[in-house]
């Protein structure tokens, strides 16, 4: 390169960069000075120092000159000299457009706040929704070595014997890891004791996550074998409940019960495996232990790709199955399959989070085809000014500019107004959402505000484009000749009542969505769970580990005492798992005298003497427990109905020997009801029943159920139950709730989806209905004309109404049947939560349709009401 | 249009540039001039902007010469009124100040 082109080239872009922010019409005179002083400059100091200088002078000017523009499009200046001149600063035109706008939006504040709240609720919602299940669903995971985890099959039932047993040999794989959940109870000093959600672990999981502390250590080899230290590591979280102090590391903590040294705190942001967890322990694994609930975690070994670890898993069942004997429908060995960690973990959530946000992006788009059809009404309205405008030379261009700035600052408007809802009502969403545990994950951000702004200022351009064309195509010059001519008509509206069908089928769409899903949750409520759910108070409670089995019996029985005597309650009870909790706890049984049969599992629980009558389960043969059954007398046991039927079909079970594996086989006193053991919508299954009082083994967690008098009892009566328990030393309350609460989360996110989808589809009625309202109203100021003259000729104005109300009803019934097809087409997506009832329901779809076209009646019906009223003498002479 | 609000300094030092370089008044001479006075590098955009701001104000005008390119600027009257008001208020300030016999602080 020679000097003279590199002379040229640096100066050459400061002077473009001076030269896109000077007015066209100054721009030559002020570029032709600055490079003849820069010559100059160039000349006595030399090129380097000019250069400098030219820079200096550019970056110090541009402020100014932007400064300049904006305040002479804003206020129209146009200095003396340049008015033979023309050409104004850059972007002139759009500032005027935007003064232009804002005065316009100022002197129409009904338009205006219509139309900015309406796209602020399609904002706000969508924004917030985003926000929220943004973490769970798209965020990283916090784990450096995310992408490489996997969960193995068969979660939460994995013992301590086969994960031993595998640990040393695992093929394809980096290191493994096995965890289950187990609630800890903390005490310190006074205070009362509290139960932490927690994970009991082997050493390698914080090494398989990829994942390490922020103070202290993580854990490492040996922290799980017999004899070692017992260690906990905590979350950021409860290191800041409890004083927040690097000096806490190795500290001891008093947990279930037992001296634990706190050997690290995880980072904040960090959770495993989910958000309410608050710490973590490493639990002595027992080789000998065959029962266990443990989930098996796994970082694949470096190259090792999901796809291809069938072989592996093909040695790993192998080796299951030589060292285990499995029952039927429990093979670990034939359903080897391995999932991506996020999978895992959060896959349960993603399609009632995904419906929400997509029914949210619906009524964002309902919105949005409002505030198009508001706009184009305006525009409309203005077709006689806009054509004189452009008669007057503005051109085509420039009016189409008008309405995009126009969308764009309702966008901008609607945007700020959106995230402001969106934090108003963040909590609420939260709320309505089936988060699970990520609901205290969920906080209000500044992403909440990029992404309000971002979504409004898509839904601008998008209102922006369908308005700009509209204007782009519109006949001006046919306008203003009908202008003059008192002609009837202006534009037909078509595209008006295109948006107003769009936005009733997206309505008709999460109208029936809504409809579905009440008649699924209408059919759920009818499901009989076999316990009666009214009038049960529920406390679930944890006892420490290190308590012995004999002084964890006198507590449970001195607390059902206790329970008992509150006033309001008739029986108190206890069981090691609640009905209708979801599946766990099945053990194996074999029947005395049948050792033909294959060895299998049924529900077990343990339960307490008033177990069945508190929890209204109803006895159909024989007795269940009483005072009389203890300790050192016979083991008896209580089938259900589906329990009999399987193994002893055709004749009576009554006394009857099962065995479970206490020593000596039980007896069979009594036969119950089936109760929904598992989940609500579950089969029958067979599930037993034996007494607390005759078992050595009783479960660390425990729930207290309380049946009262009176069914609104069950809930006063919880706080009492309460300090009952907390009377007592190394029991912690979990939860109280009520039988009637335990079964509508049965339900699964059914519930809060459809309160979301109620919600929802409320506002897209709402925003429908505005819709329908501006289309009719505007239909109807432009035919005003018409009206008065026909009326004047003697038409009655009752038919005026019906003509209008008959445009409505059309506009509905189009744009419902658009829906009806739509909802037919998507249901498929509905179907995980639909329950008793057909995608294409016809009461479901039919209610829907009733509602929005009763909707659409009323909102065309006021527009009509105005039409019938109008007075021929003031419209004629207003024209 | 004209505004009662004071001259700030740097309108001030502009439209005294304006009146300093006669005929001459155009943005770089302008510039060049305040340059030349001050001691301090002055910004071409920071001059064409209190210009235009000044015009809008109704104290200086701006015109082409026909056939010349360059836009000249001259103080209109109100704006001579203004500076001569700036100048009598910054002398009233000034008066009985002797910054020689004041205490001087570190």
């Amino acid at each position: 390169m020679t000097r003279t082109a590199s002379r040229r080239s640096a100066a050459a872009l400061p002077l473009s960069l001076l030269r896109a922010m000077l007015p066209v019409a100054e721009r030559a005179e002020v570029l032709e000075d600055l490079v003849a002083e820069h010559a100059e400059r160039a000349a006595a100091n030399g090129l380097r120092q000019a250069d400098r200088w030219l820079w200096r002078q550019v970056v110090r000017s541009l402020p100014a000159l932007i400064k300049r523009s904006w305040w002479r499009g804003w206020s129209g200046f146009e200095p003396r000299a340049n008015r033979m001149q023309p050409g104004g600063p850059p972007m002139e035109g759009w500032i005027m457009d935007l003064r232009f706008a804002v005065r316009r939006l100022r002197t129409r504040p009904t338009y205006a706040l219509i139309a900015i709240l309406t796209l602020a609720l399609g904002v706000g919602g969508t924004s917030a929704v985003y926000s929220i299940i943004r973490r769970p669903l798209w965020e990283p995971l916090p784990y450096e070595r995310a992408d490489e985890v996997v969960q193995f099959w068969n979660s939460r039932d994995w013992s301590e014997a086969e994960f031993v047993m595998l640990r040393p040999d695992m093929p394809a794989f980096r290191t493994v890891a096995a965890h289950r959940p187990e609630d800890i109870i903390l005490e310190r000093d006074d205070a009362p004791a509290r139960l932490l959600p927690g994970i009991s672990t082997s050493a390698e999981l914080f090494e398989v996550l990829g994942a390490g502390p922020m103070l202290g250590r993580g854990f490492q080899a040996g922290d799980d074998l017999a004899g070692a230290e017992p260690v906990a590591v905590i979350s950021h979280g409860l290191w800041q409940e409890l004083g927040g102090d690097a000096s806490l590391i190795g500290q001891r903590l008093r947990l279930d019960g037992a001296e634990r040294t706190v050997i690290g705190v995880m980072p904040r942001g960090f959770w495993f495996p989910d958000p309410a967890v608050r710490l973590w322990v490493a639990e002595e694994l027992n080789p000998e232990n065959r029962s266990g609930n443990y989930t098996l975690v796994g970082g694949l070994a470096p190259g090792q790709r999901l796809e291809a670890m069938a072989p592996a898993l093909n040695r790993i069942t192998t080796a299951l199955g030589e060292q285990f004997d499995y029952p039927e429908g429990w093979d670990k060995t034939r359903n080897a399959a391995l999932t991506p960690l996020r999978e895992a973990l959060v896959g349960s959530l993603r399609p009632a989070l995904l419906a929400t946000l997509a029914v949210m992006a619906l009524i964002l788009i309902i919105a949005s085809a409002n505030v198009t059809a508001l706009m184009l009404g305006q525009v409309d309205g203005r077709t006689t000014e806009l054509a004189v405008r452009s008669a007057l030379g503005a051109d085509r261009m420039r009016l189409v500019r008008q309405v995009v700035v126009e969308a764009l600052l309702l966008g901008t408007l609607a945007g700020l107004v959106g995230a402001l809802l969106a934090t108003l009502g963040f909590r609420v969403m939260v709320g309505a959402i089936p988060l699970g545990a990520w609901a205290e994950q969920a906080s209000i951000d500044w992403p909440l505000l990029a992404t309000a702004m971002g979504v409004a200022t898509v839904a601008a351009v998008a209102i922006a484009l369908v308005a700009a064309v509209s204007v782009w195509k519109g006949d001006l010059r046919g306008a203003l000749v009908r202008a003059r001519t008192s002609g009837i008509g202006g534009r037909g509206g078509r595209l008006e009542s295109g948006l107003v069908i769009a936005q009733v089928a997206v309505a008709m769409l999460i109208a029936a969505g809504a409809a579905l899903l009440f008649r699924s949750v209408d059919n759920l409520y009818a499901v009989d769970p076999g316990v009666d759910v009214q009038g049960v108070a529920v406390v679930d409670v944890a006892i420490g580990a290190t308590t012995p089995p004999p002084e964890r019996r006198r507590i449970i029985t001195e607390i059902i005492r206790q329970l008992g005597e509150i006033p309001g309650v008739s029986s108190a009870a206890v069981t090691q798992k609640l009905p209708l909790r979801g599946s766990g706890d099945n053990w194996g049984i074999s029947v005395v005298g049948r050792p033909d049969l294959p060895s299998s599992t049924t529900s077990f629980r343990i339960v307490s003497w008033d177990y069945f009558s508190t929890m209204g389960i109803g006895v159909r043969e024989g007795r269940v427990f009483d005072q009389g059954d203890r300790l050192d007398g016979e083991l008896v046991v209580v089938v259900n109905q589906a329990l009999a039927d399987k193994y002893f079909p055709g004749e009576s079970s009554l006394d009857r020997q099962l065995e479970t594996g206490f020593g000596s086989p039980e007896r069979i006193i009594g036969i119950v009801d089936n109760a929904a053991e598992a989940a609500l919508t579950d089969e029958p299954a067979p599930a037993r029943y034996m007494l607390f009082a005759q078992l050595p083994y009783v479960a660390e967690a425990q729930t207290f159920v309380m049946r009262t008098a009176r069914p609104a009892d069950a809930e006063t009566v919880l706080e009492s139950a309460q300090s009952v328990i907390r009377g007592h030393s190394g029991i912690a309350v979990q939860e109280a709730t009520t039988m009637r609460r335990v079964f509508d989360r049965a339900m699964g996110p059914v519930r809060q989806v459809l309160s979301m989808f109620a919600i929802l589809s409320a506002v897209a009625l709402v925003l429908g209905a505005v819709g329908v309202y501006g289309v009719i109203s505007h239909f109807v100021s432009r035919r005003k004309r018409d009206w008065g003259i026909r009326i004047a000729l003697g038409l009655a104005p009752a038919r005026v109404m019906r003509a209008v109300v008959g445009r409505g009803v059309w506009l509905m019934s189009v744009g419902i049947v658009v829906g009806l097809l739509a909802t037919v087409a998507v249901a498929r997506l509905f179907g995980s939560f639909l329950y008793g009832v057909g995608a294409a329901d016809p009461i479901s779809l039919a209610t829907a349709s009733l509602a929005l076209l009763v909707v659409g009646v009323a909102a065309a019906a006021i527009p009509a009401w105005r039409a019938g009223r109008t007075d021929p003498l003031l419209v004629l002479r207003d024209s | 249009m004209t505004s009662d609000a004071p001259l700030g300094v740097f309108e001030e030092q502009v439209m005294l540039g304006v009146i300093r370089t006669g005929d001459e008044a155009y943005g770089m001479n302008v510039r060049r001039e305040l340059e030349r006075v001050t001691g301090r590098e002055v910004s071409i955009g920071a001059v064409y902007a209190t210009l235009d701001r000044l015009e809008a104000k109704g104290l200086v005008t701006s015109r082409r010469a026909p056939g010349g390119a360059r836009r000249t600027f001259a103080v209109m009257r109100p704006g001579m009124v203004m500076l001569a008001e700036t100048r009598a208020i910054r002398e009233r300030l000034w008066r009985g100040i002797d910054l020689a016999r004041l205490p001087v602080l570190a």
